[in-house]
């Protein structure tokens, strides 16, 4: 009995990356100021609730949690039906930018909440999956809920995130908590939308300090970079060479 | 079959259109008793008895009772079809010795069906022929083999499942029995009456072939467990599912064949049957792993699996099953690939095959045809997305969004000059000032997929890529060009429209 609540404990230690020799465990960003807030980077083997500032900037979350997962060999996307026919389901031509290749990811449309939370509990006592990635619309949840995907990331490993459509102010034992949105491109080039950019926001973290970052997805790099900090936005471009003449 | 309603104060018969008028289609043993019969017209029989409680038939009810006796039958053999729209066909051939002979199995058969209030007739023959004439119009019993001849030569001639027309004929020649022309010279009767008599009579007489056509497919692997004790609890069900797993692992083995679809039948003692069917996504032999793709499926059910008074018999069949090499059984170095495998099935019996998928790549230009997704079990190793990439590299295409809506959203735009990109747009009640645009990337139906080119989805399509102030990337297209407007060389074109199609991160 003792015994088993022990190992429980390192479990939960574990889960929150405050155990000794998890820093191994990290999928660094390869940005100091950011892998220093978390300790080497973002754990694996724990759960991190990423959410979009609001419903127009999902796709932005999702291209953030994916930049994250990308160097997963396997991928499990988990949606509620809802989230699917509202937002989109996951565009295979599109994914490589994010240089995840179609074929490491595999889908799954759940009905509820319920069968969404037991879906990536499943799913990471796979060891063949290197992340989990579940997608909710709205609503609290279960903080056991959450805790059990907890520990079931710590047991196999794999990086479980949680992809919201709203942030939430609900109790987590999630690892970190980040706000995640759009940020504008166009000053990179004055052609056309640049390379991806995301303001991205530290609200929780198990470690300690928080932050936020203005962050630009290199694809050929397959990794994020520190942008500079924004600067006002220009207007629109007239004059655009490389458009064809209709 | 019918119920009996011996708690019916009056004699029931049951009445149904027959050519154009109301005929009755059954009766009950007090109705017969006043010498009613199926057939007779409703008015007449209204006539002779005023005080019958005559109730319109219910057809679909009646099959559905029918297809619910036989999928009980499934206890005594997978051989069971129906026979007409009153009759059960049951091939006892092999499975008689499992009750201590046919005529125990058809005593424990009567025993049940009388339990559960039914009237029944049961005939035992050696052809389909000269049961179904036994049972309707001979002494119910068992007969031997080879004793068809006897069975049917005092029958009358409908026995024979003949046309009524063709009855009809022969009994103005005077023939009514089957004795009367079982011995007549063969081609008069056929240049007469038309092959299908005699192939009737010979099929009854075992001298033509009959195959008996089962209602379910059969399964290549059947194993089932009687109990004595019924059992109720999901864990004793899940426990026998192991059992007879590992049975069958014993016949897939020697065969070098895996499972890919399993059925469950549990039957209640009451009489109701349950199927719970799961889906694999590689051949499966482990009763482990059998077990653990029921304890989803029965997870998962959306009414729970209601026992009554206990379940008295299970089997489990491989329904489809596939070769499958022993060396993939123990997986070593593939044990990743074993692993995903394993959760997809489960994830697939719990939520519905079609819902666990893998994106594939399509051949089509038209975005939301290029890519789909394919159950995970199904599909196949190559997904196409090596062809996409070659495709992508040598036409330069444009980025794809990251989400691309089901449906693409209409929405209101302002674009500066007719075919360029849109300054402003509203979508779900929000405007968007687009400050960056890359397009148009001009997407064409293919013209020979529709014959009307001017449907609204099969216009042209000019697609953007747009960033509004906040950063926010959409894919938006225009359908339909102002060109073709301003022309007039389409006189009937609708005016081009925007619609948003996805979203970029």
């Amino acid at each position: 009995m003792i015994e088993e609540l022990r190992q429980r404990l390192r479990a939960l230690q574990k889960s929150t990356g405050l155990a000794p020799g998890a820093a191994e465990a990290v999928v660094p960003f390869g940005i100091e100021a950011l892998d220093a807030v978390l300790g080497g980077g973002l754990a694996r083997g724990a759960l991190h609730e990423i959410a979009a500032p609001g419903e127009a900037h999902l796709a932005a979350a999702t291209g953030f949690a994916l930049g994250l997962a990308a160097s997963a060999r396997n991928l499990l996307w988990i949606a509620e039906d809802m989230a699917l026919t509202e937002n989109g389901a996951p565009y295979g031509p599109g994914l490589d930018l994010f240089t995840l290749a179609p074929e490491r990811l595999l889908t799954a449309a759940v009905a509820h909440k319920r069968d969404l939370l037991w879906a990536m509990e499943e799913a990471l006592r796979c060891r063949a999956l290197g992340a989990v990635i579940g997608e909710l619309r709205g609503g609290a949840l279960d903080p056991v809920a959450v805790r059990r995907l907890s520990l079931a990331a710590a047991a196999s490993g794999a990086l479980a995130l949680l992809l919201r459509a709203q942030p939430a102010d609900d109790a987590s034992t999630a690892a970190t908590r980040w706000i995640v949105g759009a940020a504008p491109s166009t000053e990179q080039t004055p052609f056309g939308p640049g390379a991806p950019r995301f303001a991205i926001e530290l609200v929780r973290n198990r470690r300690g300090p928080l932050g936020s970052w203005i962050l630009e997805w290199r694809d050929q790099d397959e990794r994020f970079i520190l942008a500079t900090p924004a600067q006002p936005v220009a207007a629109p471009p007239r004059h655009r060479p490389h458009q064809k003449v209709a | 079959m019918r119920e009996v309603t011996s708690e019916n104060p009056w004699p029931l018969v049951i009445y149904g259109r027959r050519g154009n008028a109301d005929a009755l289609t059954a009766v009950d043993e007090a109705a017969e008793r006043l010498g009613l019969h199926t057939g007779l017209a409703l008015a007449q029989a209204r006539a002779m008895h005023p005080a019958i409680e005559a109730l319109p038939e219910e057809a679909e009810a009646d099959t559905a009772l029918l297809e619910g006796i036989a999928d009980w039958c499934l206890r005594y053999t997978p051989l069971v079809a129906c026979d007409g729209a009153n009759g059960l066909l049951l091939d006892i051939g092999g499975g008689a010795h499992l009750y201590g002979g046919e005529l125990e199995l058809v005593a424990d058969l009567g025993r049940r069906m009388a339990r559960a209030g039914f009237a029944y007739r049961v005939a035992i023959a050696g052809t389909i022929g000269a049961a179904h004439a036994a049972a309707r119009f001979g002494e119910p019993a068992a007969y031997a083999t080879g004793g068809e001849r006897d069975i049917l030569h005092p029958l009358p001639l409908a026995a024979l499942r003949l046309e009524p027309a063709i009855v009809a004929s022969l009994a103005r020649v005077g023939l009514k029995r089957v004795g009367d022309m079982i011995d007549l010279p063969r081609s008069p009767l056929t240049a007469r009456f038309g092959v299908d008599l005699l192939r009737q009579l010979d099929r009854a007489l075992g001298q033509e072939h009959e195959p008996l056509n089962p209602r379910l497919p059969v399964a290549p692997y059947v194993a089932e467990q009687r109990f004595h004790e019924p059992i109720a609890r999901e864990e004793d069900v899940l426990g026998t599912v192991e059992k007879l797993a590992a049975r069958l692992a014993v016949a897939l083995e020697r065969r070098g064949d895996g499972a890919r679809r399993i059925e469950l039948t549990l039957f209640r003692t009451d009489g109701a049957v349950r199927r719970i069917a799961a889906g694999t996504s590689r051949p499966l032999r482990d009763a482990q792993d059998i077990r653990a793709l029921f304890t989803e499926r029965l997870a998962a059910l959306a009414d729970a699996l209601d026992p009554g008074f206990g379940f008295d018999m299970a089997r489990l069949s491989v329904v489809t099953a596939e070769a499958c090499p022993s060396e993939q059984i123990g997986i070593g170095g593939e044990e990743d690939a074993g692993e995903l495998v394993r959760l997809v099935d489960r994830l697939s019996a719990r939520l519905g095959a079609s819902r666990v998928g893998r994106p594939v790549s399509l051949d089509s230009h038209i975005p939301e045809r290029a890519a789909a997704t394919v159950p995970a079990q199904t599909v196949k190793a190559d997904r196409g997305w090596d062809a996409f990439r070659r495709h992508r590299a040598e036409a330069d295409l444009a980025p794809r969004p990251l989400r691309l809506l089901t449906r693409p959203e209409p929405i209101e735009a302002l674009a500066e000059v007719p075919d360029g990109p849109p300054l402003r747009f509203r979508w779900r009640r929000a405007l968007h000032d687009v400050v960056a645009a890359e397009g148009p990337e001009r997407i064409e139906s293919a013209w020979w997929s529709e014959p009307d080119a001017q449907s609204a989805d099969n216009r042209a399509r000019d697609y953007f890529r747009v960033e509004d102030k906040s950063g926010l990337r959409f894919w938006l297209y225009r359908s339909g060009l102002y060109r073709d407007l301003v022309r007039g060389e389409l006189p009937n074109a609708a005016p081009p429209s925007w619609f948003l199609h996805g979203t970029f991160a």
